[in-house]
């Protein structure tokens, strides 16, 4: 793989003898999706960079969320890698088993366990988290069949036991202890569930939600103690036979799990020579810089400002290590994104049991100048904070799943909910309408003031050339120019996007572009403007999909305009405009 | 008149998705679809950019968009508007 590297980039040297790897342009401290999204990124970015990650983690990169699902059987452990097997190797990124005890930030160099260093152009610190576990003075808390639920080896154990277990005590009060409570009765195991407080997610519910929830795990058939610690765990010839509560009360069990959360693994921070400012982890700016020059840190180890509190947290959630991942690999490879805070309001989502759970922003905030707004019946439960016509929180509960990303948009955003106040009360929410009537604004906007759109973050990475050409003998120049304007689109062309948009409402035209208008696209499409405020919600495919025609991939006839595929892109809607 | 509403997410919207994909597999099990072993990271992969394998392109073309894959998400994603995006690139791309 390091030779592959050397032959395609003839700037190193000679060295490609001896796969030394005594310093790299990009080195990734963990191999967690955080890491291993930042090294893709960066290799994506940068074709030359030579990339290493340092992990002292036995397996490849894992979807940690789906632990759950492994456990009680419905996810095998060859559908839990985050990505394609060998995808380190086609992206050249070296990888180096080890655990690094040192960060020299002056001279630029990790030092490795066992001597080895390792010298940096930039150093990400994706550590991650580690779980917090019992108490250490809990007695009886190294029985045999006392876990802590957070690696893969845990739940690799947790799934071994499960046949032979028919009690199981579950310790903690977050989202990750009522998962696993859930997924316990999924395989008809008795759960207990210990909680120490009142409520259920106190930070994130409120009382009634809380409540609302507690009663439907309740009503599954969990037995669930609130107000409850475990003093002592009691065990027979080495295993655990049960535990005693703080109310003296004895629970028999043949598993014990604790989900009490996790802290970031941020003693790096401190094993540098320039200690790295961290609080309740690594405090990073919205760029993921850390105080110490030319280092980042991403995902759970990375503490952001949360913009609605002004406060430092980490967000140990899966969503946002991907995106830190891809914004660290960008800026290690020195290519800022240009976008202010791509990361925006937490947002939660999950099922528990049957009722799916959402909180998006800050659904709790009560300070003054907020409207909250509830709505609640037998089965469902809603809370939103608004500011004026902006919402700043939103939370629900029900069976009706609900489109959490576009609501997290409409916070991130700060679009007007004034015409969609009473859907989002009700969960009847269309994302759907609302944002293809947004875009007719947005498109208008942008017409009047001659601005672009905003560009997104996230562009896609270039298509392969062989999926961008026309299929060969098709269609004449007007096709080739529609997959031309595409092209462009595909790299994030907004400026492009936006023509297409305008030509919703003229569709002969739309795709006749001539030349001369191909290049002033061009050069919009160079010309990064100020944020404008305007997003474009449009799809130029759709666009393309009932504006031009298409040839069949399976039975290479052209169709146009055929009615049954047409039906799969859009729907016509009454009584607008 | 009649004004058309996209009924499929936009491309940085679905790319947000697959982000937002915790890979439970939840969506692929309730699949009645899905004839053959597909991994969800491969499909993830190939959803996104870069060539498309022979599975997943049958896959695509099996689709009916049903939407049987919306409500097992637990984080409340739109399994179907990503196969359409996977639709979308294999009508644009030629052959598998």
């Amino acid at each position: 793989m390091y030779r592959q590297e050397n032959s395609k980039q003839n700037s190193t040297g000679p060295q490609n003898s001896r796969p030394s790897m005594d310093s790299a342009d990009i080195v990734i401290i963990g191999n967690g999706i955080a890491g291993l999204t930042a090294s893709v990124e960066a290799r994506r970015r940068d074709p030359d960079a030579r990339i290493v990650i340092v992990t002292d983690q036995n397996h490849p990169t894992i979807n940690t969320p789906a632990l759950k699902q492994f456990a009680v059987g419905k996810v095998s452990r060859e559908q839990l890698l985050a990505y394609p097997v060998g995808t380190e190797r086609s992206n050249r990124i070296h990888l180096i088993n080890g655990h690094v005890d040192e960060i020299h930030a002056q001279r630029k160099f990790i030092a490795l366990k066992g001597g080895r260093t390792l010298g940096y152009g930039s150093l990400l610190i994706a550590t991650g988290s580690s779980p917090m576990g019992l108490p250490a003075n809990i007695p009886g808390r190294d029985f045999d069949g006392v876990l802590t639920l957070h690696r893969l080896t845990n739940y690799l154990d947790l799934r071994r036991r499960l046949g032979e277990v028919e009690d199981a005590v579950v310790i903690g009060g977050g989202v990750h202890a009522i998962e696993t409570v859930m997924g316990l009765m999924h395989c008809g195991i008795k759960a207990h569930w210990l909680i120490r407080g009142e409520t259920f997610l106190g930070k994130m519910l409120d009382q009634p939600a809380s409540k609302m929830v507690l009663e439907h795990v309740r009503r599954s058939g969990v037995m669930v103690y609130t107000n409850t610690e475990v003093v002592g765990v009691v065990g027979r010839i080495g295993a655990v036979v049960g535990v005693v509560t703080n109310h003296n009360q004895m629970i028999p069990c043949q598993l014990v799990l604790s989900c009490t959360g996790t802290q970031p693994v941020s003693t790096l921070a401190r094993q540098c020579t320039v200690p790295i400012l961290q609080k309740k982890g690594i405090i990073v700016n919205d760029k993921l810089r850390t105080s110490v020059r030319d280092i980042y840190a991403a995902g759970d180890v990375a503490a952001l400002l949360n913009p609605q509190t002004g406060e430092y947290e980490p967000r140990a959630l899966w969503y946002h290590a991907v995106l830190q991942g891809r914004l660290a690999g960008a800026m290690m490879t020195g290519r800022e994104p240009d976008k202010a805070d791509p990361f925006g309001v937490p947002w939660h989502a999950t099922h528990l049991g049957e009722i799916s759970m959402l909180t998006v922003g800050d659904p709790l905030n009560s300070s003054e100048g907020i409207i909250t707004l509830t709505d609640s019946n037998k089965a469902s439960y809603r809370r939103m904070s608004i500011s004026g016509d902006r919402l700043v929180g939103y939370l629900a509960l029900g069976t009706a799943p609900q489109d959490s990303l576009a609501i997290k948009r409409i916070i991130d955003e700060g679009l007007s909910i004034r015409s969609v106040k009473k859907e989002l009360l009700k969960g009847t929410f269309d994302a759907r309408r609302y944002f293809s009537h947004k875009r007719t604004h947005a498109t208008q906007g942008a017409i009047k003031t001659g601005r672009l759109p905003e560009t997104s973050l996230f562009d896609l990475p270039a298509a392969p050339k062989q999926l961008q050409l026309p299929a060969p003998g098709s269609r004449s120049t007007q096709r080739l120019q529609t997959t031309d304007a595409l092209q462009s689109l595909e790299q994030n062309d907004y400026s492009e996007s936006r023509r297409h948009t305008d030509d919703l409402q003229l569709p002969q035209k739309s795709l006749r572009l001539s030349p001369d208008m191909m290049v002033r696209q061009r050069a919009e499409a160079e010309w990064e403007g100020s944020p404008t405020g305007y997003r474009l919600h449009t799809n130029p495919r759709m666009v393309e999909a009932h504006t031009s025609e298409y040839t069949d991939v399976d039975e290479g006839e052209p169709f146009q305009r055929h009615e049954g595929k047409r039906n799969l892109w859009t729907y016509a809607e009454n009584g607008e405009q | 008149m009649t004004r058309p509403v996209l009924l499929h997410k936009t491309g940085p919207q679905v790319i947000q998705e697959i982000n937002a994909c915790i890979g439970c597999n939840e969506c692929l099990l309730a699949c009645p679809a899905l004839a053959e072993p597909i991994t969800i990271d491969v499909l993830n992969r190939e959803t996104f950019a870069g060539p498309i394998s022979a599975p997943v392109a049958r896959f695509a073309r099996s689709c009916y968009q049903c939407s049987a894959c919306v409500a097992p998400c637990p984080v409340g994603l739109h399994r179907d508007a990503m196969m359409a995006w996977l639709k979308v690139r294999l009508l644009r791309g030629g052959k598998e």
